[in-house]
């Protein structure tokens, strides 16, 4: 089996730090999801995950006004196995670090994205980087918490 | 993402939402939401045609959904496909705004 380093990424998906730019992935996951028989499942998953991935960088990573760049980097590390990593050159800042909210009361919107992240991914992991940020995430072909 | 209403028998309101209720969509919905919700007291969401739920647009539909509350009143989801479904179970929002996939029970639970 060939492990293919992050450095080695099959696509990869450049934005500016504008929430505006976000737009720009749900078609840029669609053209992977049909070049890589991603599931439907996996496929709102990962978009899930990934609006939820750059917005956190942009609005908490570079806060207001700030420019700077937000690179999406995907790559298939085993078969089935869909890896997206969200480097970026922000203010360190792990976004994981965010308690997973307790769902049992009543309900907060805010905070809900990380629990989204850790359900709906095989593996989660931040890298604090020299200049920023970079946090991978592997969603699993066969069931990525779908 | 377009949203249209229909007054429904017995001061119910049914909005249909269709499209993706994703962060670049969310702000437009959550004022249109607030709007409908500043007069309704009985709501249903119609959520059918809903392709995308993200965090962001949970928002939109919890603000509307505290304020018919704090008034007495009552929102409901109707519909969602699986997996915005399982959005709204993880998140826990399903605990505070009821989905239904049934018409009927839907309609049962705000008279």
């Amino acid at each position: 089996m060939t492990v293919r380093e992050p450095n080695q990424p099959e696509a990869c998906l450049s934005l500016q730090s504008k929430l505006s730019e976000i737009a720009q992935l749900p078609s840029w996951i669609g053209e992977l999801a049909l070049r890589h028989a991603i599931s439907k499942d996996v496929e709102f998953a990962i978009n899930v995950c990934l609006e939820e991935a750059v917005s956190n960088v942009i609005r908490h990573g570079y806060g207001d006004g700030e420019e700077g760049m937000v690179t999406v980097h995907f790559a298939m590390p085993a078969p089935e196995s869909f890896e997206f990593v969200v480097e970026d050159e922000a203010q360190h800042f792990n976004p994981l670090d965010a308690p997973t909210p307790d769902t049992r009361g009543t309900p907060r919107v805010g905070g809900q994205g990380v629990h989204f992240l850790r359900h709906f991914t095989e593996k989660l992991e931040y890298t604090m980087t020299p200049t920023g940020n970079r946090l991978t995430m592997i969603f699993a072909g066969a069931d990525s918490g779908t | 993402m377009a949203i249209t209403t229909e007054e429904l028998e017995g001061g119910i309101t049914k909005v249909v939402l269709d499209g993706r209720l994703d962060i670049e969509n969310a702000p437009a919905v959550d004022s249109q939401m607030k709007t409908i919700a500043g007069g309704r007291n009985s709501v249903l969401v119609d959520m059918s045609n809903v392709s995308f739920l993200g965090s962001m647009g949970l928002r939109a539909l919890v603000g509307p959904a505290l304020a018919i509350r704090g008034r007495g009143g009552k929102m409901v989801l109707f519909a969602p496909n699986e997996m915005v479904a399982k959005v709204l179970k993880i998140s826990g929002i399903e605990t505070m705004i009821p989905v239904h996939h049934e018409m009927n029970t839907a309609l049962a639970a705000l008279l």
